[in-house]
């Protein structure tokens, strides 16, 4: 690992001050659980000479998992993982947040790893986390798993970059309608989640996200949902143990009595982005739920899929996940 | 022990009954479990030494180069760093991904300043394309020459062709298919490599190793010391799984900086360095037809292999593999990659044949209408395999399975199905092994042997024979082992240690225990070889009432110790009948996202004598692991175009983790009476991921010839994709 200096801000704002400015200036960066960065500058994909530790700053609220009165629920970026997934009451009304926090690598890195940290995570891609393949990713010009060995990659939504996203928080939240607010010199901004990650042809191809390199992810908060509300996150792993999702299906279903009044399906690891599948969802407003809208959602949800020369499975695999899921919601 | 056995201490070494026995055929918990899991167990890599140095070696990434630039100045200058050598030049070639990438050598003052200082050397080079890693590189007519002998060479042949092809005529029930397995790394917890401390009195090498005493020599011709100035230690190690034999290339260079740098030298693997390097289990293609006929005799089979052991020369049995077939043809031959060699890998080249040869009768049960556990049965010979396989299925509810013959239907729910595996190995021991046994006055039990333990148990009953001999607990016997100071062990090859190892050791207790019995009859009468030794007390057979304890019976041997050495006796060992097993395993399928869940396995196996049943259960549950997770999980990747192997890590080579585990099984043979000692554990890693892959046909239709069995295979199978 190359020498680095680190900082200890008291405070957000401290931390957001001693971020780089400039876009693309990675001379700087920010470490919270440090379960990614830490492997990336191990692998020397990354070799910042400054880490801004956000865990030394004491800002109310940023470490915490609080229920507010309106029955909406604030997570401070440094909760970890591990907090979400012990939290009975996310259980019982955010059940698909839970079973994501749950799904995620192993019992260490949950106890270590912050939902911050969760959703900012780089991507996994073979190519992308070896030092010696110079990817599209990592500021080359190609992107490797094209012509290479795609099993693992993007279905949708993918070029010129084929990374999926790995988060499995992220499918959750988004599904879940959360609002993220980012913090800088510059002041502060409230987004919704789903409009913080961007495809590959439609924002920088280095990052994932919106994010200005001084921006600091402090909190996400998750509007309360209306009774009638049923949620679960199926993800589909090679190897139960530790893995990354193979393909993961977020869903949030309203119902009044046998009547779909509306639906959430987000799919995680199968595009550079959680992948909202607004089409399906609207299909499914005031169906019956049965066989039928099944059918409806999962062929919907893949409509445009266009896989790689190894990843053709992963098309019946995420539509099976879609279905079980809805079984297990019936 | 018998009235007849009353000679003057010439009476030969031989095992209680099964039945009689107190230590041996129990339940043991080993002695070394405790340090192992608290931490405080010293292995090689963890080896700290006043003055150490770390040292690191330096590859290049992709197979096949041109180097055109080594230079090691800037690591030399660097702070901390003691040592850098260019190992290869400008205008040398590497030729494969292993030993041969290595082009420099660091030593610094901690891991991480080596490894900064393997990162300061400059390497430049030229890639030679393609990478030749796949075999339709290797086997493509314009392919460069990779090997002196052959891209495709070291053909064996077994069997007529057309005798074999005559035969297909009596067979109305035919397959034809293709299998497949993938590289397998050994995947060692503990990586490659020694320290080493060199002194002018003398060398101590602790290398991780599955060879201590023969490893003497080797060490002291690289350090070109004389071999008494070299001592192996190496009492506790990460596993091996057959690839620590030699010293390699990690040993060789932590031997050269030793004497060049003048200070102790730590050099071990990293894992990406390990899955480059130190071997691994070869991969196979299979092309093979197989032919029963109406009664379910294998009457025909063909058969053309392709071993791809890189540049080594894979393994792969000739088959038929055990089953009985009437007329056969069998072609192999090596398809060389620029990867490193295969090694020895538990039960070498029985698993790949053991996949093919099971799925293959699997099949042909299917296309006859057979029941697949008749079928099996119709085919082997021995009773040991009809005694096991009705076990195995009994304890996998074979009987209850509503559907022996596959699904009734496919449809989109979640399918169960049990699938069989059978195995064999090698049974017996051979000679070369000694062993020491020491008894103080004070009653203290030394029992010695250089034999290393490779997380099997060896060292365990390296105490418990004795234990047995004198009628003393476990923890009365200290055991010595894994120092080349001590009477040779031998290498742990072939599931030989215990068959070698073992009569030693109970050929020394025997004659401590005559040696002792002579100062007994001094004291209390009676005849050599008319005592019992039981609860820590000797009595005499004919008068139970003349008897003395352990302690009073040491003290008989005044100031010196008893000493007595042994060495190999082939009584002691079974004959080489060989080992048999069988598996069963019953899975899951999700025939809508091709997931599959192993819920249980089972595993059944003769074992001659059992020494410690709860190791020889903990050596069956392990190959079963081990097979589940070839089964489903492995494989080494390595991108064709660039030559970068993509799965350099255990989060991209997976493994079976804690939640893939099934319930386990592992049942004793208890019919096996062979009277006599013999290693087991290869036997164990035969015929799991064959039961696993069988499983998951009967489960869902789906015959997945190719490992690991991954849902893209199994949707694709199902007709999904």
């Amino acid at each position: 690992m190359k020498a680095f200096s680190m900082t200890l801000p008291a405070n957000v704002a401290e931390a957001a001050g001693q971020l780089p400015k400039a876009p693309g200036d990675r001379s700087s960066a920010l470490l919270a659980g440090g379960q990614d960065l830490l492997t990336e500058m191990k692998e020397h994909l990354v070799e910042p000479d400054k880490l801004v530790n956000l865990k030394s700053a004491k800002d109310e609220g940023l470490r915490d998992v609080a229920w507010q009165a309106d029955g909406s629920l604030v997570i401070g970026a440094l909760a970890t993982i591990e907090d979400v997934e012990n939290e009975a009451r996310i259980a019982s009304e955010m059940t698909l947040l839970s079973e994501a926090a749950a799904s995620v690598a192993s019992p260490q890195i949950r106890a270590v790893g912050t939902v911050g940290g969760n959703l900012n995570q780089r991507p996994r891609c073979w190519y992308y986390r070896s030092e010696h393949a110079p990817c599209l990713k990592k500021g080359g010009t190609e992107c490797y798993s094209y012509y290479g060995k795609n099993r693992y990659n993007a279905i949708l939504g993918g070029g010129p970059s084929y990374i999926v996203h790995p988060s499995d928080l992220a499918p959750a939240l988004v599904a879940l309608g959360a609002e993220i607010t980012l913090v800088s010199p510059e002041g502060s901004r409230t987004m919704r989640l789903e409009d913080y990650y961007t495809l590959p042809d439609s924002g920088d191809v280095l990052s994932e996200t919106v994010a200005a390199q001084n921006e600091v992810l402090t909190q996400v908060r998750i509007p309360a949902l209306p009774s009638g509300a049923s949620s679960t996150y199926l993800k589909f792993k090679e190897r139960r143990s530790y893995d990354w999702a193979l393909a993961s299906v977020a869903l949030v279903l309203w119902r009044d009595g046998e009547t779909i009044q509306d639906a959430r399906i987000v799919l995680g690891g199968v595009a550079p982005k959680p992948w909202r599948t607004v089409n399906a969802e609207n299909k499914l407003k005031g169906r019956a739920m049965d066989g039928d809208a099944i059918t409806l959602a999962r062929e919907s949800a893949l409509e445009g899929a266009q896989p790689l020369s190894e990843n053709g499975f992963k098309v019946p695999l995420t539509k099976g996940l879609i279905t079980r899921a809805f079984q297990k919601l019936a | 022990m018998s009235a007849e056995s009353k000679s003057n201490g010439a009476a030969p070494a031989a095992w209680k009954a099964r039945g009689d026995m107190t230590v041996l055929n129990t339940d043991l918990r080993r002695l070394d479990g405790p340090i192992k899991v608290t931490g405080r167990a010293v292995y090689p890599h963890d080896r700290r030494i006043p003055g150490m140095v770390y040292a690191r070696l330096v590859l290049v990434p992709v197979p096949r180069t041109t180097i055109t630039k080594v230079d090691v100045t800037a690591a030399k200058a660097m702070a901390g760093v003691v040592y850098a050598e260019a190992t290869k030049e400008a205008g040398d070639e590497t030729k494969l991904l292993g030993d041969d990438s290595c082009v420099a050598v660091v030593a610094a003052e901690s891991p991480e300043l080596a490894r900064d200082a393997a990162r300061a050397v400059l390497v430049e080079y030229e890639e030679l394309l393609p990478p030749m890693v796949t075999r339709e590189q290797s086997r493509d007519a314009d392919a460069p020459e990779i090997s002196r002998r052959g891209n495709v060479e070291g053909e064996q042949s077994e069997g007529s062709a057309e005798d074999a092809a005559a035969a297909f005529g009596g067979a109305p029930f035919q397959v034809r298919a293709t299998y497949e397995v993938p590289t397998q790394h050994h995947v060692c917890l503990e990586t490659h490599g020694a320290v080493i401390d060199a002194r002018e009195d003398g060398v101590t090498v602790y290398p991780s190793t599955q060879m201590v005493s023969m490893s003497q020599g080797i060490y002291a011709g690289m350090l070109k010391r004389p071999a008494d100035e070299v001592r192996i230690v190496c009492e506790v190690m990460g596993g091996g799984f057959g690839s620590k034999f030699g010293p390699g290339l990690e040993g060789l260079t932590a031997s050269r900086l030793a004497s060049a740098i003048g200070r102790p030298v730590h050099l071990m693997l990293d894992r990406a360095q390990e899955f480059q390097m130190a071997g691994n289990r070869s991969a196979a293609y299979a092309e093979l037809s197989a032919g029963a006929d109406a009664e379910g005799n294998l009457v025909a089979l063909q058969g053309e292999v392709d071993r791809m052991g890189g540049m080594g020369g894979g393994s792969f049995p000739n088959l038929p593999y055990i089953y009985r077939v009437g007329t056969s043809h069998f072609t192999s031959r090596s398809v060389h990659f620029a990867t490193d060699a295969n090694r020895a890998m538990r039960a070498p080249g029985h698993p790949q044949a053991a996949f093919c040869m099971e799925s293959l009768v699997d099949e042909l049960a299917a296309k006859g209408g057979f029941d697949p556990l008749e079928f099996r049965k119709r085919n082997l010979e021995s009773p040991v395999y009809h005694r096991q396989l009705d076990r195995v299925a009994r304890e996998i509810g074979w009987h209850e399975h509503p559907f022996r013959m596959g699904p009734a239907k496919v449809d989109d729910g979640v399918m169960e199905g049990i699938g069989f595996g059978i195995a064999q190995w090698y049974s017996g021991g051979r000679a070369g092994a000694e062993a020491e046994l020491r008894i103080h006055p004070d009653g203290s039990v030394v029992s010695s042997c250089g034999v290393q333990d490779l997380g099997t148990g060896a060292r365990t009953y390296v105490a418990a024979i004795p234990a047995e001999e004198f009628g003393l607990r476990l923890d009365q016997v200290t055991a010595r082992i894994g120092d080349s100071d001590l009477p040779p062990g031998v290498p742990s090859g072939g599931s030989a240690t215990t068959g070698a190892v073992t009569p030693a050791i109970k050929t020394a207790a025997h004659q401590a225990r005559e040696g002792l019995e002579a100062k007994v009859v001094d004291a209390i009468g009676g005849e050599v070889g008319g005592f019992v030794w039981k609860d820590g007390t000797v009595h005499r057979a004919d008068e139970p009432d003349r008897s003395m304890d352990w302690k009073a019976v040491c003290a008989l041997l005044g100031t010196e110790p008893l000493v007595a050495r042994g060495a190999f006796d082939p009584a002691l060992v079974t004959d080489d009948t060989g080992l048999h097993g069988a598996q069963a395993a019953r899975v899951s399928v999700d025939t809508l996202t091709g997931e599959i869940r192993v819920l249980k396995m089972v595993q059944m196996q003769d074992v001659g004598i059992p020494l410690n049943r709860a190791a020889l259960r903990s050596q069956m549950n392990g190959g079963m692991i081990q097979a589940l997770s070839y089964a489903l999980f492995e494989e080494r990747v390595i991108d064709p175009d660039l030559g970068l192997m993509l799965t350099n890590n255990l989060e991209d080579y997976k493994i079976a983790g804690a939640q893939e585990m099934p319930e386990m099984v592992a049942i004793i043979d208890d019919e096996d009476t062979r009277p006599g000692t013999t290693g087991m554990a290869e036997a164990s890693v035969i015929g799991g991921h064959c039961a696993i892959a069988n499983a998951v046909y009967n489960a869902c239709g789906a015959r997945i010839r190719s490992l690991p069995i991954t849902p893209d295979k199994v949707l694709a199978a199902l007709g999904r994709v």
